[in-house]
Parts: C-alpha cells; structure tokens; sequence
C-alpha cells in the first residue's frame, strides 16, 4: 500500500497567493475550476517537471495524465525541443525585425498540415479562434456563428455565454449552439438562415466535460462540409486540444474531410508558447486586411521550439505511438475497475482519454475514486479528458494501473464498510 | 447594468421576498405574534404571479393562487406591484375591508421586521442571534429567488437551461439544508430534503456564508481553501452560481 501524499508547502503557497492573485489561482489550473474534489487531494503547484512527471513543491512525484493541459506532448523538458529553442534564444528573441525561423516554422506547418495553405502565429488558442472567427465574418459580411453544445473556444467575449460574468447579451446575440451529431438541426439552421451564417466552428469531436467524449457519427463531417459549401459559410476546425495527438496533418485530415480554417496551440510545440491559424488559399487575404497582433506574437524561440517538437513528433511516429499507450492505459484501467464492481468508461480517442465511472450518476463515486488516485501520485482529473504524451513508457501505464487499482480497492473498502 | 426585467422581479418578490415571512415567523418571536389572526391575504399580478399568505396560530404559509383567500389584492401589472414592495404604490383590496387593520397593522409589522433581517441596521449584525437568523432568512430569500429567476428571467434562464434533473443541497455549517431543485430546467426551492441530491455547495460557516451573500467573499475564491465545499454534478452547481449572480442583480 502506498503512502498517501499531503501537501502543506502548496497550502502555505495558495494562502499567500489568495491575498494578491484573484482566486490564489485562477482559471483551468485552479481548484474550483480544475474541479478539485475533495480540494485536500490535490497539490497546487509545482516545482519540477521531466518526461512523464512532475514534482510539487512538497516533493511529491507525479505521473501526470493532464500534460500541461496539453501542451506536454514530448515530455516535459524535452533534450531536442529544448536544445532547439535555447540555440535560437543565443540568437534572438523578442526583437524589432521577426526572425527568419517564423518563414522556416510556416513553411513546416504548410508542408506538414493537410489543409495548411499559410499560417499565422500568435500565443493562445484563444488568440487563434478569435482571427479564425473575425476571418470567417470578414470574409462573408455574415454575423453568425454556429457552435455545438459542449463547446470550448477559449474565453473572449464571442466564445462566452450569455449568464457569464461581464458578458454583454450583444456579445452573443449571433452565437447559434446546436448538438452535437446532429445531422438534422444543423441542415435545418441552414435551410432557414443559412445566408446569416459566417461559420461553423467546432472542435474535432465532442471533448465537452462532464459528459463522455463523443466521437463524429459517420458521415458528420461530409454532411457539415457540404452545407458549408453549399451556403458559403466559412468551416473553422479548432484543432487547439486535438490538434497533432490524433494526425499530424491535422484533426480533420483525420476524420477525413478538409477545415476552411485550422487552429493549433496546445502541442504545437511542447510547452513553448506558441499558436497558430492555418488555412485555404482562398482566405489569406482576409487575414492580411484584419488588424490582429501581440507584442510576444513573432518571439524566435517558440518558433524553433514548434520547429523541432514538429520534426520530433514525426520521427517518433507520435500519434501511432499514443494510440498504443492510450489502448494499453484503457484495456488496465477498465480491468481495474472490474475488478472491484466499478463500472469505468473511457471515452473520446485513445490519446485523449476522458474518465467516467458510470455506477454513479450524481459523479460522487468517480471524484471520490479520482481522489485516491492523485492521493497515490497519478495525476488525473475528474471531469476533463486527458492528454498523453510521447515520454510515457510500458512501465508508467504499468504503474498507473496498480495505482488505480489500489484506488478502486480504497473506494470500495470506504462504501461497504 | 442593472438590465433587470419586471415580471422577473415581480416572482422574485413575491416568492422570495414576501415568501421568506413563513420562515420569518418561525425565526422571529415578535413576527410570529403578529401573525395570530386567521387571515389569508391574496397576491394577483396581472401578468404575473398570484399567490396567497395565510396566517394564523403564529405562523404562516405560501400557497400557490389566490380561491379562497380573505383579503384580495388584485394588482394591474408586474411593475405597481414590485412598486407595492418597494413601498412606493399603496394597494386597494378587492375583498377583505374589514381586515384591513391585520393588513395595514400586522402584515406591515411583519414586513418591517422582514426588512431589518434583510437590510440590516448599521451595528445591528453585532448581535450573534440577530447574525444567524439574518443569515439563514437571506439563505431562503436567495434561494427562492434563484428558483423565480432561473424560471423567468432571460439570463438565469440560459443558466438553468444547462442544469441537468436531480437536486443541489445548499449548506451552512451547523445548520439546516436548503435545496434547488430542476426537472426539465425548471427550478423549485425546497426547504425538506429531497430523495434525488445529486449535487452539493456548503459553506463553512454563517459568517462565511454572510460574506459571500453580502459580496465581500467570492464562493468560487473559497473554493480552493476548503471554506466552500463543492462536490457531485458540478454543472448544476456551476450554474446555480451563476444564477446567484443574478439573483445579487435583482436584489442590490
């Protein structure tokens, strides 16, 4: 039986934090937002990180299932990406004149990314999903947009809902939310307003929370194309949480049909920050006539860093790689489950795994098992899919299984007792 | 920003705030003697809500419609009524003359002694039995407001609208639960447990409970130090906060 972890260094950090930085920690990485249930199983921050780990400030390891949120596709502190960007940073950086690695790193997207005519650079997903958006309403004149239930754009006003703090109804007066696969409701919308439409933009399946990942029904995809084709609306794919775990050429090149416009962050280039729109021939002069930069948005160094993870992931064959490791990680963590009466669904693609025990509708069993496992050093976190990485070896998922399976074992020791 | 909406604050003054008197006259000793007569006294907005106080024995109860009741005060849009709260529209009844007296004398008592658990006094918080009733009367008045609002306003309800079926526990440390409850995205306050909880938000004690209520703490802030307890079916939870949001809107 493992010993169970307690964090007091990130509880005396996140008591000093809560009196100068809104919420101690704010947004997805926080414990409100990052669903921390019960909030003492948790650590809050972190010291290190190497390969598949991290360490927190009270020096306990971590086999960590969230990467970042992301961006941890190689590992953490991967020797090439990081040789790459440290020659660069010898070089430049932040300078008056861009360096010629920004025409090197577009030239690898294009060449790399199936429905890549040119690219486009910034910092966030958000930053990408905005231009795609404003590039979609410039290119047609049109206002709206269309999105699917479970959606997740990032965080400007355009990708927010009406109930949210300081969003003005305005703001999402020409938002249009439809389900998921549903073949019928998107025709009908564009039968009766499909001249308004500027775009559909929607991730490359349902990777909504607290709900199991859904995949595209056969036939979505072609059926969204082509109403797009046919009413002229702009097909935005934003690839931000997807984009190069499932394809290197893209998630739609994935599914089989090709995005009017493409949005890339997370492990565009393993942690340095770093994001970029690709897209059609045909709309890259809209993007020219758009104002839209950033003071940090042509920095060298993520370029050369996006550069050499691109190169990397190639050469490891990364998405055939997490394939297996997500199949291994599920046919265990299922088995576990088993074992103990526990009924665990792992849904979405197998690089990005989303957890649910399914015994329990109200999600309490699921958050409790959660729990145990992050009590036990494997990262997991209750209502958001995962991520894997190319670091992770036969002997991590080996270890993540008999840490759950404890974690089963403590679950269900704690409701017969 | 106020973008409040009339026949929203009507529900949310009838249900919430005039609805809090039952819980008022359990609370408070001076309210419950007012309420000794056996005298209903009946709600009809135009447009809006209708629904009937009844008195009697010390305590008091909200029923839904206004058959029956003795005094009727039949009221011609939702904007003179939320007037007549705000005590700036004088009511005319339609039937119940001679009880006028319980109405101008007793139910005004008790709607005095509702405002000074509602907006209280500078200083008058210092008093710990004060602090808790006033706390646990505003919990009820937030919470029946969250159900009016997440049923009738335009904003709340989006919110509700993403609340699955089931029932969120609202919890003070030490004290007695309230519960939202949705069915098909409409919501209820329920003030006895019900059998379908499938979602919870507790916060650690009264005084934190006052801060967050009053807006000098922020629920989701506390999250994180353990003084508000989050746990189940987070979107229900997530948009009855939001909900709340609103709720602070219609009522500041």
């Amino acid at each position: 039986m493992r010993e169970l972890y307690t964090y007091e260094k990130s509880r005396e950090l996140f008591a000093r934090a809560q009196k100068i930085i809104p919420s101690g920690i704010y947004g997805h990485q926080g414990p409100a937002e990052g669903c921390y249930m019960p909030v003492e199983a948790f650590p809050f921050y972190s010291e290190r990180a190497l390969g598949s780990r991290f360490w927190d400030v009270d020096g306990n390891e971590f086999l960590d299932y969230m990467c970042g949120y992301g961006p941890n596709v190689l590992g953490y502190n991967d020797p090439d990406v990081n040789a790459a960007a440290d020659a660069q940073r010898a070089k430049s950086d932040c300078v008056t004149a861009p360096s010629p690695v920004m025409v090197d790193f577009a030239d690898l997207l294009v060449d790399t990314v199936a429905s890549a005519d040119w690219a486009f650079f910034a910092k966030n997903g958000n930053d990408v999903t905005t231009l795609a958006v404003l590039t979609a309403r410039a290119h047609t004149r049109r206002k709206k947009i269309v999105f699917f239930r479970g959606y997740y754009h990032g965080v400007s006003p355009w990708t927010q809902k009406i109930d949210y703090p300081g969003i003005l109804p305005e703001e999402v007066a020409n938002n249009v939310c439809l389900p998921w696969n549903d073949f019928q409701a998107i025709e009908d919308l564009f039968a009766r307003e499909g001249d308004e439409v500027a775009a559909v933009i929607a991730q490359p399946y349902m990777h909504g929370n607290f709900a199991d990942n859904e995949l595209p029904a056969e036939g979505f995809w072609a059926h969204v194309r082509a109403l797009c084709d046919k009413h002229g609306a702009v097909l935005i794919v934003d690839d931000v949480r997807a984009g190069f775990r499932l394809d290197l050429a893209g998630s739609d090149h994935y599914y089989g049909f090709r995005a009017d416009l493409i949005c890339f962050c997370k492990a565009l280039a393993n942690g340095y920050n770093v994001s970029a729109l690709c897209g059609r021939r045909e709309l890259m002069n809209t993007v020219s006539g758009i104002s839209f930069t950033g003071s940090y948005w042509m920095s060298a160094v993520p370029f050369a860093a996006g550069i050499a993870c691109i190169e990397k992931m190639k050469r490891l064959d990364l998405c055939a790689l997490l394939r297996a490791r997500g199949e291994a990680l599920k046919t265990g963590l299922i088995a576990a489950g088993k074992k103990y009466g526990f009924d665990l669904h792992v849904s979405g693609e197998l690089a990005l795994p989303y957890l649910r025990i399914a015994d329990d509708p109200t999600l309490s069993l699921h958050q409790e098992w959660i729990a145990e496992c992050v009590r036990r050093g494997i990262f997991f976190t209750n209502h958001h899919n995962h991520f894997l990485n190319a670091s992770l070896t036969e002997e991590d998922i080996r270890q993540t299984i008999d840490v759950a399976d404890e974690a089963f074992a403590a679950v269900r020791a704690r409701r017969e007792a | 920003m106020k973008n409040t909406e009339e026949r929203a604050m009507a529900f949310v003054n009838l249900y919430a705030v005039l609805g809090a008197i039952p819980r008022l006259c359990e609370l408070d000793a001076d309210a419950a003697a007012l309420a000794d007569q056996n005298v209903s006294i009946g709600f009809d907005v135009k447009g809006g809500p209708a629904a009937t106080l009844s008195f009697g024995g010390g305590a008091c109860r909200l029923s839904e419609g206004t058959a029956g009741c003795r005094i009727r005060l039949p009221i011609s849009s939702c904007a003179r009524f939320n007037g007549v709260v705000a005590g700036t529209v004088t009511p005319i009844p339609s039937r119940g003359f001679f009880k006028l007296g319980f109405l101008l004398k007793n139910f005004g008592g008790i709607t005095k002694i509702l405002e000074s658990y509602l907006r209280p006094a500078p200083g008058a918080l210092e008093d710990p039995d004060f602090f808790r009733r006033s706390t646990l009367l505003t919990r009820h008045v937030l919470v029946s407001a969250a159900a009016a609002l997440g049923n009738t306003d335009t904003v709340a309800r989006a919110s509700a609208s993403y609340i699955p079926d089931g029932s969120a526990e609202i919890a003070i440390g030490g004290e007695d639960s309230v519960w939202l409850s949705c069915r098909d995205h409409r919501l209820t306050a329920v003030f006895s447990r019900p059998d379908d909880v499938c979602a919870v938000m507790k916060f650690r004690d009264v005084h934190l409970a006052r801060d967050i209520f009053d807006g000098r703490a922020n629920s989701v802030a506390c999250v994180g130090n353990g003084d508000v307890r989050i746990g189940g079916m987070i979107p229900m939870v997530d948009n009855i906060n939001r909900i709340f949001d609103r709720v602070s809107v219609y009522l500041a």
